[in-house]
């Protein structure tokens, strides 16, 4: 433990008096392992580089995002946040912008998976990241740029533009025997609406790009001013598939701000709730991943162990989606043990299923033939694009964030991550059926071990205008909420980046490397992304 | 089974409006199925039908998606009442919609609406759809679907449950029987 310490110690003061020293203008410590480091902002992407390129710290970037504190300091702020995997540190680069011209040195010249964030903050706020191409991303070209920027705080919640039709642009080469697939926004089947373009030569893909946001609905604007149990609500309907990670993450980023520490009954609750969530979301992987590849019976198989999964969910929380069972300090209501031993006692029966479902997708050779060497993504081009969740470990990059950046119960309850090499959808797959297994063993050592006693502390009163984080391994990924209240603890602005926000480029690089039109659907499956999550 | 008949058709349609339902007691579903046999013949009539469903979403938080994908499961198995999924809206009797509108999906749903044939029921379903759930009116959410497009039933939830959604489907069946009918 005490040496621990030290090295701690030894890594702030590392980077205060040696790597960021000739940057920093200010530093402080926001929370525990969370420093903040205020610098020019023409130092912006030479600290970033810094920070990535370090091989001591195996630093990812997690979020960029802004505020508009033009009414209190006449001023924008930017806000880098790179998480230390190694050393279980968040750091952030702060820098003050101008209000009358508010530019600064793009990240993404030096930190290419920063791209999407640049361009959301030129979208919605008008801050300009030089030195890159700023095509509109969360806005729809019939959106005028440099107009209206709807996270500024003069432009009024409810206002509305007129809506215009307009056709989708896509950089793609024109020549001979090139042709282009669309699809979508509205899809076939039941999915969620985005629209994939193919540009193919014949059957092969020659280039594939995604226009999303199609289901953005401004979440961001929606909760500024609101109080914090709304917003929590909010949290809970930014996705159905990952809907207890992202109340988790808002209620540790408040948590974290009000300074509390949830009861352990909670913790435990709260933790076994996320493991089941996984479950349930990786059991909808496998049988979207078993239908693209053309084989229902394993397929029907998944979807029916899925049901059973929800039904012990709904048993358990009251609901199929986990909404209105978290609150602020822990839970809205206890569960009593007869309640986990009776999952149980279902999960052993899940078990036994699982175990022929998993020999029934592994034994198969037509299944197999279609997932092998389909949609493979090098580590290095998954490392460049920040992927996360389950399609990083698919590329042989060793995260998570419940090893990494440990949250309620995983200090104790290590979960052994597993990683694949080889990067294409078999990988993937083969991740996900790992996790389960990983998974049920945690439910099981913390329903054994569920200590008594209460399941909420109430809570004091809060930081304002402190940034606070909460980060949670959702079942796709890391999904980091990031916080700020005002002085009344209402929302002064908050941010989303959801795991599949991360993931939808490699979706799209993956769908680019030796594949065919047919394989498309697969490569999209296997990594199962939500469309709500990135869009909000 | 009918139990939430009342209940679902909340706001303008109600069964007791339908001409050919007036007479339908709707306990007599809740112990012995059996009894289908003793309906009117026009009730018969409309439940036997099948029914091709196109699902719609106009920005909701993909956990409708994930009930109505679970619809197909071994254990609702919703093709023994004779209801399916199509792919294209062309095909289909009823238009699903779920979630508020979007600013980005507005045109693509109305596109879609005018792609159905008539007769068309049109079903909200969820919160998010029916009323606008816990989404604000913002620069890109505009709100719930009837300002838009005309909905001819409701099933609130956030999400419902599928059991939900196939009796509002059964619902179905008979509106459009109705809207049959009255298009001679």
């Amino acid at each position: 433990m005490k040496s621990e310490t030290t090295k701690e110690i030894n890594v702030s003061t590392w980077l205060i008096e040696n790597l960021l020293k000739e940057y920093t203008l200010k530093y402080k410590l926001i929370s525990q392992n969370h420093f903040e480091f205020t610098i020019d902002k023409s130092h912006l992407p030479i600290a970033s580089e810094l920070l990535m390129n370090d091989s001591n710290l195996n630093a990812s970037l997690l979020t960029i995002t802004a505020t508009d504190n033009r009414e209190s300091i006449d001023q924008f702020e930017i806000h880098a946040l790179f998480s230390l995997r190694k050393v279980n540190y968040i750091i952030t680069l702060k820098a003050y912008l101008d209000k009358s011209n508010p530019t600064y040195p793009a990240i993404t010249s030096k930190v290419p998976c920063a791209n999407w964030a640049e361009r959301e903050i030129h979208d919605l706020f008008g801050i300009v990241p030089s030195g890159i191409d700023l095509d509109p991303l969360v806005l729809h070209r019939d959106w005028h740029p440099g107009k209206d920027f709807p996270l500024r705080k003069d432009f009024l919640k409810d206002k509305q533009l007129p809506i215009s039709d307009h056709e989708l642009e896509f950089k793609f080469p024109h020549a001979e025997g090139l042709h282009q697939i669309a699809v979508g926004p509205i899809h076939a089947g039941i999915i969620e609406p985005g629209h994939l373009r193919f540009c193919a030569l014949g059957e092969e893909i020659h280039k594939f790009d995604v226009q999303l946001f199609y289901t953005h609905k401004g979440l961001e604007k929606m909760a500024e001013g609101k109080t914090i149990p709304e917003c929590l609500t909010l949290a809970e309907n930014i996705c159905g598939m990952c809907s207890y990670s992202h109340s988790t993450a808002f209620c540790l980023a408040i948590e974290s701000l009000a300074d509390i520490s949830i009861p352990p009954r909670a913790a435990f609750i709260r933790t076994i709730c996320l493991e089941l969530e996984r479950l349930s979301s990786h059991m909808a992987d496998l049988m979207a991943i078993c239908s693209a590849g053309g084989f229902s019976f394993a397929s029907v198989h998944a979807a029916r162990l899925r049901e059973v999964l929800m039904r012990g969910i709904h048993k358990l929380t009251g609901h199929r989606f986990f909404r209105g069972f978290n609150t602020i300090g822990g839970l809205q209501k206890n569960v009593s043990d007869e309640y986990f031993r009776e999952l149980l006692l279902k999960l052993n029966l899940f078990k036994t299923d699982f175990d022929n479902l998993v020999k029934l997708i592994l034994n198969t050779d037509s299944l197999l033939d279609r997932l092998e060497l389909t949609g493979s993504l090098s580590k290095e081009t998954a490392l460049s694009l920040g992927l996360v969740g389950p399609s990083a470990r698919g590329s042989g990059i060793d995260r998570d964030v419940r090893r990494d950046h440990p949250y309620l119960l995983y200090k104790e309850y290590k979960p052994n991550i597993s990683v694949n090499d080889i990067g294409d959808a078999l990988a993937r797959t083969k991740i996900r059926i790992s996790e389960v297994y990983e998974s049920l063993k945690l439910i099981k050592n913390l329903i054994e071990d569920l200590p008594q006693g209460g399941i909420l502390v109430k809570t004091k009163s809060y930081l304002p205008y402190s940034p606070s984080l909460g980060i949670v391994e959702s079942p796709k990924g890391e999904s980091v909420h990031w916080v700020m209240l005002d002085k009344e603890d209402k929302i002064f602005r908050y941010h989303i980046r959801s795991a599949s926000y991360m993931n939808w480029r490699g979706v799209a690089k993956a769908t680019m490397g030796k594949n065919i039109v047919p394989d498309g659907p697969l490569v999209n499956k296997s990594f199962n992304l939500c469309y709500a999550c990135s869009d909000r | 089974m009918f139990d939430l008949l009342k209940v679902l058709i909340t706001k303008r349609i109600t069964v007791e409006n339908i001409p050919d339902l007036k007479n339908l007691d709707v306990s007599i579903f809740e112990k012995d199925l059996s009894k289908v046999c003793q309906l009117e013949p026009a009730v018969k009539q409309a439940l036997s039908r099948s029914l091709l469903v196109r699902h719609l979403d106009t920005g909701s938080c993909n956990a409708e998606e994930a009930e109505l994908i679970a619809l197909s499961n071994s254990i609702y198995d919703i093709s023994r009442f004779g209801i399916e999924f199509t792919a294209s809206p062309r095909h289909a009797d009823v238009l699903a919609v779920t979630g508020p509108v979007t600013r980005h999906l507005k045109i693509a749903m109305e596109r879609t609406y005018k792609a159905t044939p008539k007769p068309k029921i049109i079903i909200a379903i969820g919160d998010g759809a029916c009323n606008g759930s816990v989404y604000e009116k913002t620069y890109a959410c505009l709100g719930r679907v009837d300002q838009f497009i005309p909905v001819d039933l409701y099933i609130p939830g956030n999400p419902p449950t599928p059991e939900e959604v196939i009796k509002g489907f059964l619902v179905c069946k008979m509106l459009l029987a109705k809207k049959e009918k009255k298009n001679g």
